[in-house]
């Protein structure tokens, strides 16, 4: 299998359970937990590919051996 | 108390009967995890982990007074490794559950002491020590409790699912304190879930490298802590039903916050003066 493609899967399935139990732990009604869900999912995911943009970009200016 | 003695703090309360029953399991069950395990569950650590806090992050820091003496009588062992004896794995997995047991049997001491205070009890839920004691003891069976059935089958989906993938990845490799120290404590928090597959998985040695050994193993542990927050969950749920006050809510800052009593569980709970003892 494409290592980057499993490793993208892996990283959003295991944020998605982070996230639904962070949506759980915050609202005590099912409704407005479920409600929380895609904007914290969303926000979750633009900021770690934020940050991994970051790390790359630093990865091949900064750190490149190459 | 309960954190230094099991039992101590119902004791105080004058609940005798709780507090003598803790006692005896929780320390019986540490006792018996001792001498299968021959004390050498610190030995687990390579030389370089050993330091004075090591075994501030295990969950028999949860027992803190069995585990200081256990550490006081027995340390990291001694100078030359020494074989584990054969009931190392079920000898750790006891002293670690007695080691969050008695965690749970404090916040039931909490909940009790300020149950004390109030002297009314004004909602009906189950008691909130007993019901992470069920999450603890199966994923989702606390809120299940409480008669958020939905919520029950999302949060045992939920760790359940990333524990099975955890484990996939690691090739089982995850299912053993010996290899993972303290990433199976993170485990622990899923209680017999977590033991009944390492017990069906067993301990055998590993051929080659498993891939995707490292995620695999950081996922089953992440399984473990999510379980602690929903255990939280549960304690919080219960709490406020008992007691009459608002429930966890982000809307809270908005003002919109739910009222315990305003909520509509499905199941049946009991009534509250029963389980406040």
């Amino acid at each position: 299998m494409n290592d980057l493609a499993l490793h993208v899967f892996l990283f959003l399935f295991s944020t998605a359970i982070i996230v639904a139990v962070s949506c759980m732990f915050a609202e005590a009604e099912d409704a407005r937990a479920l409600k929380l869900f895609p904007k914290r999912y969303f926000t979750f995911v633009v900021i770690s590919a934020a940050v991994a943009a970051v790390m790359l970009v630093a990865e091949h200016t900064l750190a490149s051996v190459s | 108390m309960t954190w230094l003695v099991p039992g101590g703090g119902h004791f105080y309360l004058g609940n005798l009967r709780t507090a003598a029953i803790g006692f005896v399991v929780i320390q019986g069950l540490y006792l018996l995890g001792v001498i299968l395990s021959g004390g050498m569950f610190l030995e687990i650590l390579p030389p370089e982990m050993r330091g004075r806090f090591a075994a501030a992050l295990t969950p028999e820091a949860g027992n803190l007074g069995a585990l200081i003496v256990h550490v006081k009588a027995y340390g990291f062992g001694e100078r030359v490794p020494r074989p584990f004896p054969a009931g190392i794995h079920l000898g750790v997995i006891l002293t670690a559950s007695a080691g969050i047991l008695n965690l749970l049997l404090a916040s039931r001491a909490h909940f009790e002491a300020r149950a004390q205070a109030r002297a009314t009890i004004e909602g009906a839920a189950p008691n909130p020590g007993i019901a992470v004691l069920a999450g603890w003891l199966l994923p989702g069976a606390g809120h299940f409790m409480q008669g958020r059935k939905a919520r029950a089958v999302a949060a045992f989906l939920c760790v359940a699912s990333l524990f099975a993938l955890g484990t996939f990845l690691a090739e089982g490799s995850n299912l053993d304190r010996t290899r993972h120290f303290y990433y199976w404590a993170g485990q622990t928090f899923l209680g017999p879930t977590a033991f009944l597959a390492e017990m069906v998985h067993g301990h055998p040695l590993m051929t080659k490298t498993a891939a995707y050994a490292d995620g695999g193993v950081v996922l089953a542990s992440i399984a473990g802590m999510l379980n602690v927050m929903l255990m939280l969950d549960v304690y919080g749920y219960s709490d406020a039903r008992l007691f009459g006050e608002p429930v966890a809510s982000e809307a809270d800052a908005t003002g919109e916050s739910t009222s315990a009593a305003e909520m509509q569980p499905t199941g049946d709970l009991q009534p509250a003066g029963e389980e406040a003892q």
